[in-house]
């Protein structure tokens, strides 16, 4: 029995082994993202945007020469999942850089494995402040997405310009929507200290029921609501919140977070949108200010996904990407603490328009689109008007 | 003629110590994934096969083990001397209050239950932010003090995830040991008479509850024992770590490998691992695949793949 069993692992561990001595002169690049559940609606994009840009630097010839091969795996959305296709990215695949995972948890538990194995980890989505802070920095990891000093910051400029002087807030209760929620309070009661935060809501992550949280919002008489409800969570409190009279009663001004602007928000709810508020969302597809770089993008992207109307996502999935082989390329080399050493400080190009990633914190200076929704003609579903991309840097900290 | 048997299990522990000097970090990480599985698969298998407890819920106390070790460890700075048997004890204080309520109930009902509490568990894991993260978790979980390890001869050459690896397995086959020597005592015999017969077991004077319950805290401690390696070995504790899914894993291997010896839940934990690894890595349907082995398994193989290998032993010897 034990030699049975030891031959079955034997042989086992003999194939992963050879499977990895192979594809010498590629340059490896593992992906972990969320590509099944209900996450994957943005994990899915994210990484196309990703396999876009691989495939378009491969036809250019790589870099230093070299191709790139991207290797995604599904972390279903789950932290433990994350870790485990991490490690197993760099333990069997032997990728020499992870890009990737979603969620808040993912981020820092995969920070952690690229921090022992000493492997560059640039991660495009999460946006939770814990995975840069001070505590939590390390060589290896950077940020090319947005996180929740920016994103919460952001919103409290756009606020402060309303005449509006009484706020209520809204967030999930979680790190996510807890840490955003607080870039927001404080940066507006810094910028304006008129402001009076009313009323403070904080349903749990998930909440099937928002009526109560609703109507309690409504009794306290905001002016003004700031939402950090994302995703589907949005489209669920926003379905029940019409109805109540929820968006007339603030006179449309609310201002949600967590990509509530963004094309996978709009289209999910076509006529039943509130449309008025505002939102943001890390890409538009009919950017009217758009450079030549961006029009361009969205052409290859249209002709990519075939999509009609793409996916605001992909671009962080690209954007991440383009971070790491830019890095590469000035390092001139494949070696972590080279890549990491050029990453820091790097200005790229990217289809936005130029990105820095910051030395001091690691993190990109990648301000989201903002504006206020409008209902066109041209589309079946809500878009941004008068959307504009905010640069981030002056309110960073 | 008496021949003396050959040790098997002492050469199994030899040639698994020998691991870290094929001088493969992939072969290191999967054998100490394997070792702490095994260990968590076992503890199961002393509700499941000796006592004739269908625990739906055992991840539980894997879970509590996970966040115990970690939560000392990390935000306390205790040392892993202490963590590691806090991780057992913190579980089976658990296991007695939860199994205090479960063993008053019988089958589908017992096993429902331990699936409510250790639902309970995962919800307080995911809610309880200031303690265990919430659904963040805890990243970061430090790595045990090994530096003594290199002051021994021959192994100052090897990686840190080598020293986890000893020290993970020697801390295993302690543990399986105690858990061998326990089936194999008068009281593991009790423990199969009332699987076999628990109205019997009454008749004659067995105190059934509360050998059940025994079962469930010693089974308890074990899974706490392996939470507290795994959450080490995995760099992070999470939510998950509880969820009801880790409690189907853990029965999956349990009955893959045959509950009906002693080390079948091993050679499961094992074959589940290893096929895990190497189907993830092609194709996003491992549940799909895990589906038809289960099938196969449970139409073809009634005891798991050690009842096959014995079975088929026997009837060759028979020949």
């Amino acid at each position: 029995m034990y030699r049975r069993s030891l031959l079955v692992g034997a042989s086992s561990l003999a194939l992963a082994g050879s499977r990895a001595a192979q594809a010498q002169g590629v340059i490896k690049v593992g992906f972990p993202m969320i590509l099944s559940g209900p996450g994957a609606l943005f994990g899915e994009p994210a990484m196309k945007g990703a396999q876009m840009f691989v495939e378009e630097i491969n036809a250019k010839g790589g870099v230093l020469g070299r191709k790139i091969e991207l290797i995604p795996r599904d972390t279903k959305g789950n932290a433990d999942e994350a870790v485990r296709q991490a490690r197993d990215l760099i333990l069997r695949d032997e990728v020499q850089f992870i890009v990737g995972t979603l969620t808040s948890a993912e981020g820092p538990a995969v920070s952690t494995i690229a921090k022992e194995n000493k492997i560059v980890f640039i991660a495009p989505i999460p946006k939770t402040d814990q995975l840069t802070a001070p505590a939590n920095l390390h060589p290896y990891v950077f940020r090319s997405s947005s996180n929740t000093t920016i994103e919460g910051r952001t919103a409290a400029e756009i606020v402060a310009k309303w005449p509006v002087t009484k706020i209520g807030t809204i967030a999930p209760d979680y790190a996510y929507g807890q840490d955003v929620t607080k870039a927001f309070v404080e940066h507006l009661k810094k910028i304006k200290s008129s402001v009076e935060i009313v009323d403070q809501q904080w349903p749990k992550l998930g909440e099937a029921d928002y009526t109560p949280f609703i109507n309690a919002q409504l009794g306290k008489k905001p002016e003004a609501v700031f939402s950090a409800l994302w995703g589907g969570h949005f489209v669920t409190f926003a379905k029940q919140a019409k109805p109540l009279g929820y968006f007339k009663a603030l006179n449309n001004n609310l201002i949600g977070v967590g990509e509530a602007g963004s094309i996978e928000s709009t289209k999910s709810m076509g006529a039943d949108y509130p449309v008025g508020i505002w939102g943001n969302t890390y890409d538009v597809f009919n950017w009217p200010d758009a450079p030549p770089a961006h029009k361009d993008y969205i052409t290859r992207l249209k002709k990519y996904t075939n999509q009609e109307h793409p996916s605001s996502w992909p671009i962080t999935g690209y954007i991440g990407m383009q971070f790491l082989t830019d890095a590469i390329a000035k390092a001139k080399s494949l070696d972590s603490d080279k890549v990491s050493a050029a990453l820091k400080g790097l200005t790229i190009d990217c289809p936005l328009g130029s990105m820095t990633m910051r030395a001091k914190d690691q993190q990109a200076n990648h301000g989201q689109f903002w504006g206020r929704t409008k209902m066109d003609p041209k589309y079946p579903f809500a878009i941004l008007e008068n959307v504009t991309r905010i640069d981030p840097e002056p309110f960073m900290g | 003629m008496s021949r003396r048997p050959v040790p098997w299990v002492l050469v199994l522990f030899l040639v698994l110590l020998c691991i870290p000097w094929l001088g493969s970090r992939l072969y290191t990480f999967i054998a100490t994934d394997i070792a702490i599985l095994a260990l968590f698969a076992l503890s199961l298998n002393l509700l499941l096969g000796y006592t004739g407890l269908v625990s739906f819920g055992h991840a539980a106390y894997f879970g509590i083990g996970a966040y115990t070790t970690a939560i000392l460890m990390k935000t306390y700075g205790v040392p892993f001397v202490v963590a590691f048997p806090a991780a057992g004890i913190v579980a089976a204080g658990f296991a007695l209050v939860f199994g205090f309520f479960c063993v008053r109930l019988t089958k589908i009902y017992f096993a429902m239950l331990t699936l409510a509490f250790a639902q309970i568990v995962w919800a307080i894991c995911f809610k309880w932010n200031d303690v265990t993260g919430g659904e963040q978790g805890m990243p970061n979980v430090p790595y045990p003090d090994l530096g003594w390890m290199s002051a021994i001869p021959g192994l100052g050459s090897l990686r840190s995830g080598d020293h986890f690896y000893l020290l993970v397995l020697a801390l295993v086959a302690v543990a399986i040991a105690a858990l061998r020597r326990i089936v194999a005592s008068p009281y593991g015999r009790m423990l199969s008479v009332i699987r076999e017969n628990p109205e019997r077991a009454e008749f004659i004077g067995i105190n059934v509850r509360l050998y059940q319950l025994s079962a469930f805290v010693v089974a308890g401690f074990f899974a706490g024992l392996a939470g507290g390696l795994f959450g080490i070995f995995n760099r992070g504790v999470f939510p998950d770590f509880a969820y009801w899914t880790k409690s189907a894993e853990v029965l999956i291997m349990t009955i893959l490998g045959g509950m009906g010896h002693f080390w079948g839940p091993a050679v499961g934990a094992m074959v589940l691992t290893l096929l895990n690894q190497q189907i993830t890595s092609y194709t996003e349907y491992w549940p799909l695949i895990l589906g038809i082995i289960l099938i196969v398994l449970l139409f073809g193989f009634r005891g798991g793949i050690v009842g096959a290998v014995v079975a088929l032993n026997r009837r060759l010897r028979g020949r």
